[in-house]
């Protein structure tokens, strides 16, 4: 049973563990780490379209793990434990982390290379994130992060205004001092009401090099498929004067930790709308993933990647139903007390 | 007859001048022009909204548009002017967009230049404007540097039926700029320049931004509020004036849009209530007078025919579900049957 449940998201694997498996239970802050890295599924799918699968397992159905999850749906180990005499002050803060990869561009569209050329969405492209939108719709958010470029600026923005908290996100600028000075806020009754949007070239999508402009067709037929593929597909091999995976994780991965993971410390909820190469890059730290399990690792677009972040440790909740499919998504106490604070909200 | 038409768009003048109107076709040049700015119509309403710079009686925009077509012809095609062969005139359209609801707007707070993104609502206009301008061609794309009126650019493109792809330029820095670069000469072709600049931002409105609109009229009373909102030349606290608006954003339009424009390029420009007034306030030779009654309605794209120096006001091009008519020149006209003969 256990077993069988390895193969399923990491919440599934908690419940079971709370419920007496002892040697999983013991080991819980490890074996959920390993299991999840030999059995996870990316995407879990509550929508028709394809799961993706990150090795050629079976893979659970999410309606199963996520109502083991509902049979204990408080989710004893992540909230605070009334057992434990724990120093009021060390008051353990718990934050959401909503990663969103844009959709449709209008390159994708023309199966072009794209990298780091600023290409907008399709009209397919903002409906994805609209609907991403109104998943998380109900997840608490304090600040967001974009990349520079407009695909992942629009879907932030877009998404956002499907939100019922109806707190305003605020761009900042402060590439100049007027910049910074003609975007200033003089009320404090206001500025409580933002949520800070920060833009950020190092949340870019993979950059490209010379292939990008290119059509995959054409660079396929001039390079050779194997060549083209090692060079989409491998962890360090970059194309002509472009970056490796690798490259894009080392400058992706740090500005998270600078920037980003202080504020989830803090208790921050935070949401990044950002591209496939830089969000693997994260996901690829959260998750502590090997080079090799990153190259196989696909994140759809459109759909909102949750994480709950608790005393320093990423614990992947999964992808969010759209409010129309019949799946379950179990909340921790401190979203559901969130959730409930939406809906009594006269507005 | 002609005392009537005044007061409409500059298309119905033409028209008369070029039918038989002596005095008025030999000033032709200048009375045009005169005329737009003392009986200008800003917001030719087609959808239903209207909005009047004078207390004037107002010509129907149907009639006013049929007619126009007489005067594309002489627009585009020369055959009364004697005209060497190689000074081809080139004819351009500029088309301004000013962004919709933003999220401050709802909320009736100043926004200026505080970066807030569209509302619901103002994701839906961009789009209908969009579907204004689809048949519209569309060379380059100026915009501000707030998310509001890029947005507004991307979703309206989003809707145009050439297929040309608009890339956003970088040029903050030197990565930015080598990172952004396209390879592919085709490619390059089918993409639309859009450039961003602060020069096109919203008015900022110093000390004010952030604030409650009816909060600050109880804090400095009502008439000092109207004042900086409305006069042309008085800032808010720490903030600019129409006047220091129009200084940035018309020497901007004329550095960097005018050549284009002058090249044949057809321009879009998305941006905001008073830096597009500010420009509009130069295209069509206005005085500050003039300017400060001047209301843009947000949404419905303002289309001008550039051609040989001159802007001619074309009114706002009809909705795809408007019963109206909209006339084209010959070579808007020859644009969109090229759109519609393409296997899409």
């Amino acid at each position: 049973m256990a077993a069988m449940a390895s193969h399923q998201s990491i919440a599934s694997l908690h419940s079971h563990g709370c419920i007496g498996s002892s040697t999983l239970h013991q080991e819980c802050g490890n074996v959920s780490m390993k299991l999840m890295r030999r059995g996870f599924k990316l995407e879990i799918e509550p929508t028709k379209r394809e799961g993706y699968c990150s090795r050629k397992r079976s893979c659970g159905s999410i309606q199963a793990s996520s109502s083991s999850l509902q049979n204990s749906a408080s989710s004893p180990i992540l909230t605070p434990l009334t057992g434990t005499k724990s120093d009021p002050s060390k008051k353990s803060s718990e934050a959401a982390l909503i990663l969103i990869r844009h959709g449709e561009s209008l390159w994708n569209e023309k199966n072009l290379f794209t990298g780091c050329v600023d290409v907008p969405l399709t009209k397919k492209g903002v409906e994805e994130a609209v609907e991403a939108g109104k998943m998380i719709s109900n997840i608490p958010i304090d600040m967001i992060y974009t990349s520079s470029l407009i695909r992942a600026q629009m879907t932030a923005m877009l998404a956002m205004t499907q939100h019922r908290r109806k707190k305003v996100p605020i761009v900042m600028h402060d590439e100049n001092e007027q910049a910074k000075a003609w975007s200033q806020i003089f009320s404090e009754e206001t500025k409580k009401q933002c949520i800070p949007v920060v833009t950020a070239w190092q949340l870019n999508e993979r950059m490209y090099g010379e292939l990008q402009g290119l059509n995959k067709q054409e660079t396929a037929d001039k390079y050779g498929k194997e060549q083209v593929h090692e060079w989409r597909r491998s962890y360090d091999i970059p194309p002509p004067n472009g970056e490796s995976l690798e490259m894009c994780a080392e400058r992706a991965v740090p500005y998270f930790k600078d920037q980003i993971e202080p504020q989830l410390q803090e208790g921050k909820n935070v949401m990044i709308a950002a591209h496939g190469n830089s969000l693997r890059s994260i996901i690829m730290y959260l998750d502590k993933l090997t080079s090799q399990e990153v190259i196989s690792l696909e994140l759809s677009t459109g759909i909102p990647m949750l994480y709950i972040v608790k005393e320093e440790k990423y614990i992947r909740r999964g992808s969010l139903a759209a409010p129309t499919e019949a799946g379950v998504y179990a909340y921790t106490k401190n979203l559901a007390k969130y959730r409930q604070k939406l809906d009594e909200m006269l507005h | 007859m002609a005392a009537t038409t005044f007061n409409g768009s500059v298309a119905t003048i033409k028209t008369h001048g070029y039918i038989g109107n002596s005095a008025l076709h030999q000033d032709f040049g200048n009375s045009s022009l005169q005329f737009s700015t003392k009986g200008f119509k800003i917001d030719l309403g087609l959808s239903g909204k209207k909005h009047w710079s004078r207390k004037r009686g107002s010509c129907l925009i149907q009639a006013s548009f049929y007619q126009a077509t007489t005067v594309s012809d002489e627009v585009s095609t020369p055959d009364s002017i004697k005209v060497e062969p190689i000074k081809k005139s080139k004819e351009a359209a500029l088309i301004l967009i000013r962004h919709g609801e933003s999220l401050w707007n709802e909320k009736n707070l100043f926004t200026g230049c505080v970066d807030v993104p569209l509302t619901r609502k103002g994701v839906e206009e961009a789009i209908e404007a969009g579907k204004r301008i689809s048949n519209i061609p569309v060379d380059m794309i100026y915009t501000s540097a707030l998310i509001r009126a890029q947005m507004t650019a991307m979703l309206a493109m989003t809707q145009h039926r050439r297929k040309k792809v608009p890339t956003v330029l970088h040029n903050e820095s030197e990565q930015a700029e080598s990172w952004s670069q396209n390879f592919s000469q085709e490619t390059e072709k089918q993409c639309i320049p859009v450039v961003t600049a602060w020069q096109l931002n919203e008015r900022m409105y110093g000390e004010l931004q952030g604030l409650n609109k009816q909060e600050t009229a109880d804090k400095y009373g009502k008439e000092q509020v109207h004042e900086w909102r409305r006069s042309y030349d008085i800032p808010p606290p720490n903030g600019e004036s129409l006047e220091m608006c129009a200084e940035r954003a018309v020497a901007y339009f004329k550095e960097h849009i005018e050549p284009q424009l002058q090249a044949g390029k057809n321009v879009m420009i998305a941006a905001h209530g008073n830096s597009l007034r500010s420009i509009i306030m130069y295209l069509d030779k206005l005085t500050s007078q003039e300017v400060i009654s001047l209301e843009l309605s947000t949404g419905i794209p303002m289309l001008y025919i550039v051609k040989e120096e001159k802007y001619i006001r074309r009114g706002s091009p009809a909705a795809p579900s408007e019963a109206s008519v909209y006339a084209y020149t010959k070579n808007l006209a020859r644009y969109r049957q090229k759109l519609d003969e393409m296997v899409h």
